[in-house]
């Protein structure tokens, strides 16, 4: 206990030389606190977007690839072979999945039904592209101005959509939910049968053929839709959202089979199983020409700039570590000499060698616990805004990076149609546990630091041979 | 009784070819003074080194009631059998008197628990008062300091007090006052009391005297 008393009182005896160590001490702890602030917080997001962009795999075909097949641009038809529903519900039961999310979706015309928005100019719109295709069936063709979508339900999860009173969700063969103005447009109710036809073009032998299929759905639920109408600013009724018809995947895949477009997102346990995944679908019969990839270009859109934050960060604690350690290191040599005759004082006075040096890291640990009181609250008070200001710079990096690459990648040709993704402009710094227990361990290496030179004198020196010196 | 044997003491500072202490024997009683007196780098304060256990010697042994210094924990030996009044002082500068005091008595370990009463106790015994005992030893006079200094070698309540020229700073009345200490130390307090001296005055309190020269140590007379 007198050792810590004696430590106390010796802290107040020698004040100029205690603030001076104290500043250097709180000026490294107020920065590693930022900087560990802004790595934890950082690192827990990088690694949370790390999981959701590592883990969802895209199944698209590889365009640069598939471009590079002269007989697509001279017209015999592609080489590639195209996934079916099947593969890809297939596909869905690998071992390697977390959980898949396949949906379907296909252009069809009300039979006896009339979409929402429907009118003479989107038929001629329509019509329109098949004639610029130079299309000689255009009279067969049958325009689409719905679309039925197959296991598209995330909207009623994330709330936009709402299923009405007394309806509900498909869940046998040929049964679907419409929306309110569909079936007020129509005076449908549920338990109505709706007709739907569809046409699929083919090309064979240079020539186009023309495939139509007719699908009869019962009504199970009526939602009332809160999205926007159009996403676009083309009004085309197969673009209004209020026309889509939704049914199960297997409805889909049972009427239309093959000739409908296919969205398979699948979510990996881990994303470091994406090469085994790889070789799976290979396995399975994924053509060749088909990628499989995570968004690692979102991933580094979003999280790029925080990635750069974090480094920077580490690297400024790093160093302000270093320095800091170098000046404690130095004014502890200088303070020695002071220090080296108390030493020998209470040496002589028969205090053991490590309770001399317990007292001397005592009181370092003393002004490193004030200094990290104060460095916990200055750090915490600017860690938000030092990391705004830093993260500012990076997205600014960042934007122009993407500028310099956009260019390159207008060239270039492959892969889905990227999502529109933001980079993170805020991060939420705070001070966790983890932060506090990182801090305190680098605040007890500072102390013990700070005092292992006059440490080293007590084991070294005998202390008559101080004080001899002394006197 | 004999506290204290020096036997065939033999002292050479590492490094140095000087051979400091030859063969010294000397034998040290509760409840008198020796005085050791002799030229400057006689051998003086080393004798004393030795006997407070701040120095080991080359050769030969010192016996402390019975036990060989050697076979003794240095610092408990410090720390509760011996008190030392150096001639430099050698206080805790920027603690007061009483704190020099107190933390001494807890180096000893001292269960006392009102140690600084005990210390103003102490101090006022050696003609030091409240208010300068709270006082830094930084802006005490060289008397004031030797007190404080004797009464922090008095403040483990030792067998044996080691004085090294303990008046050499002093004026004259001052080390009337402290000479009067050290007297009343032996013959009162029963304490076995050596000094290191060049002074005559000093000598002549002492019960023994011996002289060093070339590394020597011979009985002079008793008082």
């Amino acid at each position: 206990m007198y050792i810590f008393v004696n430590a106390l009182k010796n802290i107040g005896r020698k004040k100029g030389r205690n603030i001076l160590m104290g500043i250097i001490i709180l000026i490294t702890i107020t920065v590693s606190i930022v900087s560990l602030c802004i790595n934890n917080t950082t690192n827990s997001i990088i690694d949370d977007y790390k999981l959701r962009f590592g883990s969802e795999v895209t199944i698209a075909p590889d365009m640069t690839k598939v471009m590079s097949i002269s007989d697509i641009l001279s017209g015999e038809g592609s080489k590639v072979m195209p996934t079916s529903p099947e593969q890809y519900l297939d596909f869905a039961k690998s071992q390697y999945l977390k959980e898949s999310v396949i949906t379907a979706t296909t252009g069809v015309a009300g039979d006896g039904i009339k979409a929402v928005d429907e009118d003479e100019n989107s038929n001629i719109m329509g019509r329109a592209v098949l004639s610029g295709a130079g299309s000689s069936v255009e009279d067969d063709y049958i325009m689409p101005t719905m679309n039925l979508n197959g296991n598209q339900w995330d909207e009623f999860k994330e709330g936009y959509r709402k299923l009405m009173d007394g309806g509900e969700m498909p869940k046998n063969d040929n049964e679907c939910i419409i929306s309110k103005e569909l079936a007020d447009l129509n005076n449908l109710e549920i338990g109505d049968k709706i007709k739907l036809k569809s046409s699929i073009v083919s090309i064979e032998n240079n020539e186009q053929k023309i495939k139509n299929i007719n699908v009869e759905l019962t009504i199970t639920g009526i939602f009332i839709d809160a999205t926007e109408e159009y996403s676009s600013p083309f009004k085309i009724s197969s673009l209004n959202r209020r026309n889509e018809i939704l049914t199960t995947i297997d409805t889909m895949i049972n009427n239309f089979g093959s000739m409908m477009r296919v969205n398979a997102k699948y979510y990996l346990k881990n994303p470091s199983m994406l090469k085994e995944f790889e070789t799976e679908l290979r396995a399975k019969g994924l053509d060749e020409y088909y990628l499989v990839r995570t968004d690692e270009a979102g991933y580094q859109k979003v999280v790029g700039p925080v990635e750069g934050l974090r480094k920077i960060s580490l690297t400024f604690m790093i160093i302000v570590l270093i320095f800091g350690a170098v000046i404690l290191m130095v004014l502890s040599s200088i303070a020695i000499r002071e220090r080296k005759y108390e030493i020998g004082v209470l040496r002589a006075m028969g205090m053991k060698k490590n309770k001399v040096a317990l007292g001397l890291w005592i009181e370092m640990l003393i002004i490193t616990a004030f200094c990290l009181i104060l460095g916990f609250v200055v750090g915490s008070v600017v860690a938000q805004p030092i990391s705004d200001m830093l993260l500012a710079g990076q997205i600014e990096s960042a934007k122009i990076a993407a500028q310099q690459g956009g260019m390159m990648a207008g060239i270039a040709l492959g892969g889905p149609i990227e999502k529109e993704l933001i980079p993170l402009e805020q991060v939420d710094v705070s001070v966790g546990m983890d932060t506090i227990i990182e801090i305190a361990i680098i605040a007890l290496f500072l102390a013990s630091l700070a005092s292992i030179v006059a440490i080293v004198k007590v084991i070294k020196y005998e202390p008559i041979k101080i004080l001899m010196e002394r006197n | 009784m004999n506290i204290l044997s020096v036997k065939n003491v033999t002292y050479q500072y590492e490094g140095a070819k000087k051979v400091v202490l030859k063969n010294v024997n000397a034998e040290f009683s509760n409840g008198k003074i020796y005085t050791i007196v002799g030229k400057s780098g006689s051998g003086k304060s080393t004798l004393l080194s030795l006997v407070a256990g701040l120095h080991v010697c080359s050769s030969g042994e010192i016996i402390y009631k019975g036990t060989n210094l050697k076979d003794l924990d240095r610092d408990h030996y410090r720390a509760k059998s011996i008190g030392v009044i150096f001639q430099g002082f050698n206080l805790l500068t920027n603690a007061t008197a009483v704190e020099n005091i107190m933390l001494s008595m807890s180096i000893s370990g001292n269960r006392e628990k009102n140690k600084k009463e005990c210390a103003y106790d102490l101090l006022e015994k050696v003609g030091i008062d409240r208010e300068t005992a709270g006082r830094k030893v930084l802006k005490m006079s060289g008397g004031e300091q030797q007190r404080v200094g004797i009464a922090r070698a008095l403040s483990n309540n030792p067998d044996i007090v080691i004085a090294d020229e303990p008046t050499g700073n002093l004026d004259s009345d001052t080390e009337t006052a402290v000479l009067n200490i050290l007297t009343s130390l032996a013959h009162d307090e029963g304490k076995c009391v050596i000094i290191a001296t060049h002074s005559k005055k000093v000598t002549s309190i002492a019960d023994e005297i011996w002289g060093i020269n070339d590394g020597r140590l011979l009985f002079v007379k008793h008082s």
